[in-house]
């Protein structure tokens, strides 16, 4: 029973994790239609932004993270207005390869300036936990699913009662429209993708606090994040904090009761199962 | 006219060489003898991959320095050919079959890992090109009666051997064992040779988990090693997952008795990753750079570690030694053979002994070599080694004690 509430706890705080790197994922291919196969790659650029602050100038990881987040949102900006901004029109498929080319980009580019070397951001309490009986609860993973919940509340606050929110939600709606009552598609389009990045930034500074960093931690990274945006549904935010733990309640069940190859299988039978029978995500608009 | 004569004479040119070429028994006569590998510079294990390159560079230059290799009566130099597989198993064998079909390399050196070393032998068995490998260590790919292929690391089925005799000794002495392992081909050779030697030896198994190659979530595994009071806990897999492991362990305040890793433990990156949460961790080596390994071109081992560290700025670990061995195993069968024809140096490679930096090499009628594992374990910032062949070497820091008692 003990062991029980213990990986279901595992579960939930794995799940705030996992629901922060999802966050700007879902936003980026919800407004903008991008699926962004980079966003594994901003998400270790936040992750090695963070270690750097850490280890070369002494700022905690938790309270650097605004500062991550803010450089991440201005990369993202720029990255929009410079690059993506060129086929936020076209086909899907050119998105696809232009995300898939800044991600090997990236990745290499990581590997040239910080080598293959395996980084944690490892400050004295990261290891730290709280116990509640027989249960354990990890400190870092604890402030790293507030930070989830916070910032997912936030962004659900901010789409749904602040103007520039509101201008994002109704572009991704109808850009005619959106246009005609004087929103500005290429600002608002940056603005969202850098918001997204800020976010990957941010989800990268929690990871490394949790896990390792190295430059090829991308991959993965946006793989989990895309199942997630699957299963919670694009069209809001507490959709993804939905899906980030059901993810993390499965996959940590998967491994006590199958086993631990199953963890991937058991995630993207979710993900399947999920696309069959509710294909706008678990709190996604029934079509 | 003149064209003509450009012509005939360039077809002439042709011709004749053609005929060289054809007559020559060896092609590279009086040139470089070219060494080809195919190995993970970039991608997620380039980490472990440099080790090789880095390796053979240093054998190289060192042996070229000492004159070269000798070939009946002429010294002729080494040239390598790398290219980098990116951490792709499927680049890596068309890479492998670029360098024996199109660049025409004499012999060949192998890639990092199990996954890589085999598939990239169906190449040199193929293209009967003897391949000396030192990254590979899964018994799979000795399992297959290949001719071509030469392994300088020990199988994965005895890497925990020494750990499990190590294990008798301790006191208290551990009961209940947790064997882990990632689902690929050399962490599943550790997994079935262990299974048997920890029954033996009497320890009553009560996890036995194969899990996903790079997992990085192993709360759940955690979770139940603490549920079920697990004395020790043997781990095979990758430094990533290894690293994520160890740091999980401690947020969720999960301390066996002991824990020991099949690699991370002997890499220096690996123990600044992790920092103080590295102490009590054991590992294994099979090899250790002690001044007692004589060898021809490097003096002995120590030299080797100190001129590596010189050239490379890090520290050389087991990885680096095998892979230095390979060259230096390359470069003695050559001159056994008085030839570097691939058949001859493979029936040479099969007869190869002398000793190295990295140990005494010699080949099973496999073609894997039998080294020892040493125990090993991070205490403090030092590296000790722990359990050899001849027993005991340093007392063991056991049990480890509880994550905020360090």
């Amino acid at each position: 029973m003990d062991l029980l509430l213990q990986i279901l706890i595992n579960g939930v705080l794995l799940g705030g994790l996992y629901a922060v790197m999802a966050l700007g994922l879902a936003l980026v291919w919800g407004v903008l239609n991008i699926v962004n196969l980079a966003h594994g790659a901003f998400i270790m650029l936040g992750a090695y932004l963070s270690w750097h602050l850490y280890t070369y100038l002494g700022i905690d990881p938790f309270l650097g993270l605004p500062i991550t987040a803010v450089v991440m949102f201005a990369f993202g900006y720029a990255m929009q207005r410079g690059l993506l901004n060129l086929v936020v029109k076209a086909p899907m498929f050119n998105t696809l390869l232009i995300t898939f080319g800044l991600e090997v980009v990236l990745t290499y580019l990581a590997q040239l300036a910080f080598s293959a070397d395996f980084r944690t951001i490892n400050p004295s309490y990261a290891g730290n936990s709280i116990q509640l009986g027989m249960v354990v609860l990890p400190l870092a993973r604890l402030l790293a699913f507030g930070i989830a919940i916070i910032l997912t509340l936030a962004m659900w606050l901010f789409l749904l009662h602040t103007r520039l929110g509101r201008a994002i939600r109704a572009t991704a709606q109808n850009l005619v429209a959106a246009r005609l009552y004087g929103v500005e598609p290429r600002h608002l389009y940056a603005m969202t993708f850098g918001i997204g990045i800020g976010l990957a930034g941010a989800a990268g500074g929690l990871y490394g606090t949790v896990s390792q960093i190295n430059p090829y931690i991308g991959a993965t990274l946006t793989a989990k994040s895309f199942a997630i945006a699957i299963i919670g549904g694009l069209d809001n935010p507490l959709g993804v904090i939905v899906g980030g733990l059901f993810l993390g309640i499965i996959e940590s069940l998967a491994v006590l009761y199958i086993g631990a190859t199953f963890a991937d299988v058991a995630s993207f039978g979710v993900l399947v199962l999920v696309l069959i029978v509710r294909p706008s995500g678990l709190l996604g608009k029934t079509a | 006219m003149t064209m003509s004569g450009l012509i005939s004479k360039k077809s002439l040119i042709a011709a004749a060489s053609a005929t060289v070429l054809a007559f020559a028994a060896n092609p590279a006569a009086a040139k470089d003898i070219v060494l080809g590998a195919s190995v993970q510079l970039t991608g997620p294990v380039a980490n472990t991959g440099r080790y090789y390159r880095d390796a053979y560079e240093l054998a190289v230059e060192k042996i070229n320095a000492a004159g070269g290799v000798k070939v009946g009566n002429e010294k002729r130099k080494l040239v390598l050919k790398i290219y980098d597989n990116q951490s792709d198993v499927n680049l890596s064998v068309r890479q492998y079959t670029q360098l024996v079909s199109q660049d025409k390399v004499d012999l060949l050196l192998g890639p990092f890992a199990s996954n890589f070393a085999l598939a990239d032998s169906a190449v040199s068995e193929k293209y009967k090109i003897p391949m000396v490998q030192g990254g590979g260590a899964s018994d799979q790919i000795f399992a297959r009666k290949f001719k071509y292929i030469f392994g300088t690391l020990a199988p994965a089925s005895n890497y925990f051997a020494s750990t499990i005799e190590m294990m008798k000794g301790l006191k208290p002495a551990p009961k209940s064992v947790a064997l882990l392992y990632a689902d690929d081909s050399f962490d599943v050779s550790v997994g079935d040779g262990t299974r048997p030697k920890l029954k033996a030896a009497g320890f009553n198994i009560v996890m036995d988990e194969r899990y996903s190659t790079n997992a990085t979530d192993f709360n759940s595994l955690l979770s139940q090693i603490r549920s079920k009071n697990v004395d020790a806990v043997l781990v095979a897999g990758h430094e990533t997952e290894i690293l994520n492991f160890i740091r999980q362990a401690k947020s969720l305040t999960v301390a066996p008795k002991m824990y020991s890793f099949t690699v991370g433990v002997p890499s220096e990156d690996f123990r600044k990753a992790l920092g103080k949460d590295a102490n009590y961790a054991f590992g294994m080596t099979a090899w250790l750079p002690s001044a007692d390994l004589k060898d021809r071109w490097f003096g002995d081992a120590a030299k080797f570690e100190a001129e590596y560290k010189a050239k490379y700025n890090y520290e050389p670990d087991y990885h680096a030694a095998s892979g230095t061995a390979d060259v230096e195993a390359l470069a003695q069968a050559i001159e056994n053979a008085g030839s570097t024809d691939p058949a001859k140096v493979r029936d040479a490679l099969a007869k190869v002994k002398f000793d190295s930096i990295y140990g005494p090499i010699a080949f099973a009628a496999n073609g894997q070599i039998d080294l020892p594992q040493t125990v090993i374990q991070v205490q403090g910032d030092k590296l000790v080694a722990i359990h050899g062949t001849k027993g005991a070497m340093n007392p063991a820091k056991y049990p480890m004690p509880a994550w905020n008692a360090r």
